[in-house]
């Protein structure tokens, strides 16, 4: 039953979600007004857009490029998963390398910059998808180290305990305890590194690689090609948003009921 | 009592035979870097692997010749500037939909995440486009970066915050702006600092890209141009340079204020 200030356009205004709507509207708006004022060089308006996105996802030679940047990103978030979750568990096992890994390599990677990896990639290997896929993985390291350590420091002693009254086969408990108790802090270091890399991935192309949309970017933006340029920032944000939204978001939620954590 | 006296059975300190044995892996693994480095450095050309020797000296003018200190105080000044413009503005944005309920859709669901997923480079680029090369560009760019970083740690900061003591503080006064600097904001500074320390990080590892296009100064443009005309000392220099400001930027700001702000 809605309210008489509900009904009004004000009210409904006031709804959040209507609210959001309608910012987006006036987003747009602004943006198609804005585009109307500066050179096409400056701002590629929503059509002009849309119309170089349609061009974009029918044209293999782009889409190629596209695979190559879903190719960058999936492929060092695996390799920074593992080299990071490596490093956290060589620090929990073995106590008395945990100020090294924890005091030493964690901090630097930390600290280091994500341009300073792409170039010193080029330096090393030349442009190549190593290169990119290196650089990308460096910055995302220190990631996937602290969330993994975070898991580690909050596992259960006490059903670490039981699980060795059950068995001796350490292999064993870490599959069927210590990796599922892990999940959370797995699927949040996932999340972060994806949203982290995207940020990355078009430095390190574009610097280090011959692919991607990086690469496409740097030429868009030698030839002053606005649209590719709203175009490729169009589709990552749509893909990092709906992903996140629309699959991070709701399988988050189900992992933290079901294993409680993050 | 009982639980403490446990966790302590269960995290005894180490022995000093271990504590040792630490400390020597862990300086070790930085003697053996070094160590490595040169001995690889003496067999890969100079132009693609210096030795550290050079590097250190490289850095050593980046910190203390005129014209190289020019280009890193420039660095420094644009990343304080961005982080603390950027905590400003995400800590506005955070607040709006505490005094405007309908617009929280609009700030966590439309600004956050299409700043969040913006690409750092295309704002970098799109900068240059608009505002051509300019301390401006640079630190407009560095400012888009940071925003959403700021914005979810202090959002995550207000949803934690003790409704009790401010519905408390509202009954002794009505004044919104007392309840909010008497209240709100002092329960909210560990997420500023929360929200500064990560700006700050980021500001150095990713934002530093704006001064790779946007300006003609700072370190970023100097490991563009070292790139460019290829002095890999120099190249290496700036990478080490970021990692040791940075540091000392946490040791000798973010971890007292942290402190403070704890005690």
């Amino acid at each position: 039953m809605q309210t008489p200030e509900a009904r009004t356009l004000a009210g409904i205004a006031r709804n959040p979600a209507v609210a959001a709507h309608l910012f987006t509207l006036m987003a747009l708006g602004a943006w198609a007004i804005a585009a109307t004022q500066v050179p096409p060089i400056a701002l590629s308006g929503p059509w002009t857009t849309l119309k170089a996105l349609g061009a974009f996802v029918t044209d293999p030679n782009q889409l190629a490029h596209t695979a190559y940047s879903l190719l960058h990103v999936g492929v060092a978030i695996f390799i920074s998963f593992f080299a990071g979750s490596a490093l956290a568990f060589l620090a929990h096992y073995v106590p008395v390398t945990a100020l090294m890994v924890h005091g030493r390599i964690s901090p630097f990677l930390n600290a280091f910059s994500g341009i300073g990896w792409s170039l010193l990639a080029l330096l090393w290997m030349g442009a190549t998808h190593t290169t990119v896929i290196f650089s990308i993985s460096m910055v995302l390291i220190p990631f996937a180290l602290v969330n993994m350590k975070e898991g580690l420091a909050t596992l259960d002693r006490d059903l670490m305990e039981a699980g060795r009254s059950f068995t001796r086969s350490g292999l064993k408990r870490f599959a069927m305890l210590t990796v599922p108790s892990l999940y959370p802090f797995m699927f949040a270091t996932f999340r972060i590194s994806f949203g982290v890399a995207w940020k990355v991935a078009l430095t390190a192309e574009l610097i280090g690689g011959g692919s991607g949309f990086g690469y496409l970017f740097d030429l868009a933006r030698q030839d002053y090609r606005t649209p590719i340029l709203f175009v490729v920032i169009l589709l990552i944000i749509v893909f990092v948003y709906v992903t996140d939204r629309f699959g991070f978001e709701p399988m988050q939620r189900r992992l933290q009921r079901h294993y409680g954590g993050r | 009592m009982a639980a403490a006296e446990r966790a302590l059975a269960k995290d005894p300190a180490p022995p000093l035979g271990r504590r040792v044995l630490s400390r020597v892996l862990a300086d070790g693994l930085v003697v053996a870097v070094v160590l490595g480095w040169w001995a690889m450095a003496k067999t890969l050309p100079a132009s693609v692997l210096p030795t550290p020797f050079e590097v250190a000296e490289q850095v050593w003018l980046l910190l203390t010749d005129k014209v190289y200190l020019g280009h890193t105080a420039a660095s420094i000044v644009r990343v304080l500037l961005s982080v603390l413009l950027a905590l400003a503005i995400g800590t506005v944005l955070a607040l709006l939909p505490a005094g405007l309920p309908w617009a929280s859709d609009i700030v966590h669901r439309r600004i956050q995440p299409f700043l969040n997923s913006f690409p750092s480079i295309g704002w970098a680029i799109l900068a240059v486009i608009w505002f051509r090369v300019s301390d401006f560009t640079a630190i407009f760019v560095q400012v888009a970066i940071l925003i959403p970083f700021c914005l979810i740690n202090i959002s995550a900061g207000l949803k934690e915050l003790d409704r009790e003591a401010i519905e408390m503080a509202r009954s002794f006064t009505r004044s919104r702006i007392k309840v909010f600097f008497k209240i709100t904001l002092p329960l909210l500074l560990p997420y500023l600092v929360g929200a500064l320390r990560i700006a700050y990080g980021v500001a150095w590892k990713i934002a530093i890209v704006s001064e790779l296009f946007g300006t003609g100064t700072g370190i970023g443009y100097l490991m563009g141009e070292a790139q460019q005309s290829a002095k890999p000392a120099l190249l290496y220099a700036c990478c080490f340079a970021i990692v040791l400001i940075f540091f000392a930027g946490e040791k000798l700001v973010l971890d007292p204020l942290s402190r403070r702000v704890r005690r």
